[in-house]
């Protein structure tokens, strides 16, 4: 009999953090409670565009308790900067109170401290600000209107940047088509709605000249290194604890004016500080996303083969720049992604950030990609109606089948399994294909398949982003694994843990390397004092790098304890296996030693250790991404039904097939694409953040921000396919983002294919469904 | 997201609340379920100094009091589902209550909170004026009785003065066979109606002998149309004429147009839910 260790990797293991998560013994950042804080409470700007003429406190001198006001007179030139180096980029800059001019309804003004949160409120009710008005630029037509002056001073235009990718001969494509096909598409602006909103809680301790700050973020290391560069602070004397969070989505992964200004003010009061973000500043003023148009050409064979593809692509990215992703990072992004799984060695895209007079825009789970696949797929579909292909064939004509591939931009996508998952999911929906084809003949009641088909470049390395020129300027994650005296052990993770999962999925990694039990495994996360430095979570990187460094840094303990036990046992080295917590020898499972032996030889009787080794248990493992990351793919499949008199539609069936490479947990891997599907089925059909023209917004509560809600949601189905990647350790792609970027692409498709309409923006609210089905009605 | 400072009174008797709320005028308002109140004042847009919380007093019987059905203010919507009061004599009501929010607002929301604070969108003002409805409304200087469609004037604001209350809703008892349905459409199970249609049929036999249709959701307050309600009358369950009464309706209205639905969208649903509605109500009356 031989000792094999049984694969923690790939099991389905219940997520360890639930118990605290669901019994309430989770400690989020309202639980922060420190003695004697102080609460702030924001004065915002209720014009778009206004410079400020005055702020009168007077109604808080008899307002009968103590109150501390700040505004942008009193924070120096403290701001937000985040800028790309390039020369064509404009530069903005947000000062942490506005100065002299707002740009956008709910822009922190002032900040009004009190006692209790209640106080706070009242009192910031009495700081009135008188504005004199400014032109708005609410759209992106008006931002393209040269006779309307941009928002910010010495700007040429109101354009943050604009660029170009290009790669290939796009002249030789179009000399070659037989069909050009030339369509617009729009996706709205959206709010990124974590369950928990932000906050941010400060203290500085002048005994050991700590400030310890406490956020709701994803990125403690980022907002620590920003902080200590803008308030000049030492960075060893900051400590950034992100407790739980309740959900992120990557809107919480932006260094926020908010997290510099309440570490300033703590030590300016030399009290606590506690900023609760409410649900109204949330969708105000926090962060927006999407808001993209985007007009294409795609050149194409009379044997539909795609030749070339021209891009022009727009984004309103609200009025400043963000940190550290810029104002470039969706429009950059759509660009570079558009091409997508399809082969094709001609393209030109330009594209271009717009400054309007609304919320800044910054990443929210998928990051263009959700509107990128939206244009590229609708395409497909709407070139394979015109030459009359099947769009499934036509995909399948076109789709990348040989790896490595280099694409148009140079981009090399690793292996993966885009016509695999295109036949699988034509062979799940083959009796819904057939009835929505059926269903031609109805006026009243259609049904349609839509699918969408895409890449995911994840788990991108410090060349990627140095390429972009961001200020994150590198993608390498670190952990940190100590094994204890006792055995067990501890990881310092440079990621940050909102729901991914990660104190289950790392511990099981370093379990498989190890030869312990996950549940022995302590993952601590989110705090800049026990983790080593980091990015944070974002970007679907925490699986393959995460998990990467995790395992590279296990497998150096996992070598010393082999060593160690090959010495006890007077065995050969690579004799030894790890599994459940012993050290055996591989043939001959009878001789073992138990590893907590091993920890306590390595770590306090060390007087046996062999000649030379020297004492503990702890590697640390910074591990960067591959140069153009790995490419995860899936197809997604919309199944609706419409009731056409009423433009009620009933999503009936989603269907996901994913490829993210080695699966480290399929129970994470399925709530990852389902969480990521249902906020894309938001973007689809209900969330929409809307502002009038002089830009006010006006869907400030649920009531009328619409989320998406279970009686909305089918069952969502997931099927997998499994093509490990060559680029990192475990053959794990990146996952997280994957559920959220084909939703609106599919359910747009499926509607096209029901009412047999080209659909060319979201959302898709009975009110839209109802007038794309006019002419079935018989009213167009 | 905080209410503004605000004194809490717990009401033991009727009269005592009638006092409270006679001596805070503007500045006083009864809680009940608070399922709008409370929100509303979160998010600072009612500021009364002074909550008189009303939960504790009789008013909760849903019982027949002469030729009317009585529904006390505090009734809960969830009961209307359970009542047998209500299937028997105001179908279109029970298929109303479906539509109202979710189970947690049905269980705490009450008659009288839903009609003080007239949502142009909301279920049970509909139900009011479909129904000719007479509101009940005390004040310590007595009680009145207001018909609902003089009671809603305008999107969240009634007929009701300062220190006066809803105590009751009185639905007139139908006086032959009725047949009734309620539909509406919202974005989600559960959300503010885009428009909702409700109508009720007195028959003799199978010919329509009265006719009652409202409209909610596209006008600030519920919409009647004595036009649809004249065209049916004389027509019978099995021909009731939907399709034409819906275009009359429709037709008949100017809806509000927003970022949630087109005027042309609500013109659209309201000829559709019309119809529908109409001869839902006449096949079920058939059946």
């Amino acid at each position: 009999m031989k000792a094999e260790n049984p694969r923690q990797i790939g099991a389905r293991v219940q997520r360890f953090e639930d118990t605290r998560l669901l019994s309430g013994a989770a400690r989020y950042i309202d639980d922060i409670r420190l003695p004697n804080t102080l609460h702030l409470s924001f004065v915002r700007a209720q014009v778009a565009h206004g410079r400020i003429l005055e702020i009168d406190t007077f109604g808080l001198e008899d307002i009968g308790y103590p109150t501390w006001v700040f505004t942008g007179e009193d924070i120096g030139n403290l701001s937000m900067k985040a800028h790309q180096d390039y020369p064509e980029m404009q530069y903005s800059e947000q000062p942490l109170l506005a100065r002299d001019v707002v740009r956008f309804v709910g822009e922190p003004v002032a900040a009004v401290l009190a006692e209790d949160p209640y106080r706070a409120e009242d009192a910031a009710e009495l700081v009135f600000v008188d504005y004199d008005p400014l032109p708005v630029v609410g759209t992106m037509d008006q931002a393209r209107d040269a006779s309307i002056p941009p928002i910010f001073e010495g700007w040429k235009n109101s354009m943050f940047v604009e660029r170009q990718m290009k790669g290939g001969d796009l002249e030789a494509a179009r000399a070659q088509a037989a069909h050009v096909i030339r369509r617009t598409y729009r996706n709205q602006r959206q709010a990124g709605v974590p369950m928990e909103c932000r906050g941010v809680v400060a203290h500085y301790t002048p005994g050991d000249r700590m400030l310890t700050v406490w956020s709701s973020t994803q990125m403690p290391h980022l907002v620590r290194t920003y902080i200590a560069e803008e308030l000049d602070l030492p960075e060893a004397r900051i400590r950034v604890i992100a407790p739980d969070v309740g959900g992120g989505f990557g809107i919480k992964g932006q260094v926020f004016g908010e997290e510099v200004l309440v570490a300033w003010l703590a030590i300016k009061t030399g009290r606590p500080v506690k900023w609760i973000e409410d649900r109204r500043e949330h969708l105000v003023a926090s962060l927006h996303a999407r808001d993209h148009e985007h007009t294409l050409e795609a050149y194409v064979s009379d044997d539909g083969r795609l030749l070339g593809l021209w891009a022009d692509i727009s984004v309103d990215v609200g009025a400043y720049s963000t940190f550290p992703f810029t104002a470039a990072g969706d429009p950059g992004m759509a660009a570079k992604v558009m091409p997508g799984p399809y082969d094709f060695q001609a393209y030109e895209a330009t594209f271009r950030g717009f400054a309007t007079n609304k919320c800044p825009i910054g990443t929210y789970r998928g990051v263009a990609r959700p509107s990128a696949v939206f244009s590229q797929e609708r395409l497909m579909d709407d070139i394979a109606r015109e030459i009359g292909m099947d769009p499934i064939a036509f995909r399948l004509r076109n789709v990348i089948r040989e790896f490595p591939y280099k694409n148009v931009l140079g981009f090399t996508y690793d292996p993966g399994s885009y016509a695999e998952s295109l036949e699988k999911i034509r062979d799940v929906l083959a009796d819904d294909i057939a009835a929505a084809e059926a269903s031609k003949s109805s006026a009243t009641t259609r049904t349609g398949v839509g699918i969408a088909c895409f890449v995911e470049q994840t788990a991108h390395g410090t060349p990627d982003f140095t390429r972009r020129r961001v200020p994150i300027e590198t993608g390498y994650i670190s952990a940190r694994v100590e094994m204890q005296p006792d055995g067990t052990v501890v990881i310092g993770l440079g990621l940050q843990s909102h729901g991914q999962g990660l104190e289950t999925t790392m511990a099981q990694v370093a379990a498989d390397a190890l030869g312990v039990l996950p549940e022995t495994i302590f993952v601590r996360h989110g705090d800049t004092l026990t983790s080593p430095y980091s990015m944070g979570t974002w970007g679907s990187r925490g699986g393959p790098l995460g998990g990467g460094a995790v395992h590279m840094a296990s497998m150096q303990i996992a070598e010393k304890l082999k060593v160690l036990a090959a010495h006890e046992m007077q065995a050969d080295k690579d004799a030894i296996t790890l599994y459940g917590g012993r050290a055996y020898v591989t043939d001959n499972p009878d001789r073992f030693v138990e590893i907590r032996t091993l920890a306590r030889h390595a770590l306090r009787n060390v007087e046996n250790l062999p000649e030379g080794m020297i004492p503990g248990l702890e590697a640390e493992f910074s591990l960067d991404g591959p140069r153009d990351g790995t490419y995860a793919n899936a197809v997604h499949a919309a199944v609706v039904e419409i009731d056409v008199p009423t433009g009620k539609m009933k999503l009936k069936r989603f269907v996901v097939v994913e490829d993210c490479g080695t699966i480290l947990n399929p129970l994470v891997v399925d709530g990852q694409v389902r969480g990521g599907v249902v906020q894309g089925i938001g973007s689809a059909l209900f969330e929409h953040f809307v502002y009038d023209a002089e830009c006010q917004p006006l869907t400030t509560s649920f009531a009328d921000y619409l989320m998406p809600q279970a009686p909305e949601i089918p069952d969502i189905e997931v099927h997998h396919i499994e093509t490990p990647t060559p680029l990192t350790p475990l053959g794990a792609k990146g996952l997280g983002e994957g559920g959220a970027i084909g939703p609106a692409a599919a359910i747009a498709n499926a509607v096209s294919n029901a009412l047999d309409v080209e659909v060319s923006e979201t959302p898709l609210k009975a009110s839209a469904i109802w007038h794309l089905s006019a002419h079935l009605r018989g009213e167009a | 997201m905080r209410p503004s400072a605000f004194d809490y009174h717990k009401a033991s008797t009727l009269d005592q609340a009638l006092a409270l709320l006679a001596e805070f005028g503007d500045d006083g308002r009864p809680l009940a379920g608070g399922q709008s109140l409370v929100p509303m004042m979160n998010l600072r847009l009612a500021r009364p100094r002074h909550l008189v919380d009303i939960n504790a007093l009789p008013l909760d019987a849903i019982e027949i009091r002469g030729d009317a059905l009585h529904i006390g203010a505090l009734v809960r919507h969830e009961r209307y589902f359970t009542d047998p009061l209500i299937a028997e004599h105001f179908p279109a009501f029970l298929e109303a209550v479906h539509w109202i929010g979710h189970p947690t607002i049905r269980r705490h929301g009450t008659m009288g909170g839903s009609v003080s604070h007239a949502d142009p969108t909301a279920e049970l003002p509909s139900v009011c004026v479909l129904h000719d409805a007479l509101i009940v409304a005390a004040s310590a200087s007595g009680e009145r009785r207001i018909p609902a469609t003089e009671f809603f004037l305008n999107a969240y604001v009634t007929a009701l003065e300062p220190g006066e209350m809803v105590t009751a809703v009185e639905f007139p008892l139908p006086s032959g066979p009725t047949s009734g349905a309620f539909m509406e459409l919202g974005e989600r199970v559960g959300d503010f109606a885009i428009a909702g249609i409700g109508v009720v049929l007195g028959h003799d036999g199978n010919t329509i002998t009265s006719a009652r249709i409202v409209c909610s959701g596209a006008r600030l307050v519920p919409v009647r149309s004595a036009d649809v309600e004249a065209f049916l009358v004389g027509r019978t369950l099995a021909d009731p004429g939907a399709q034409e009464a819906g275009r009359i309706f429709s037709a008949a209205i100017d809806p509000v147009g927003d970022h949630a639905a087109s005027a042309a969208y609500r013109k659209g649903l309201i000829k559709e839910l019309t119809r529908r509605c109409i001869a839902h109500a006449a096949g079920k009356a058939s059946a």
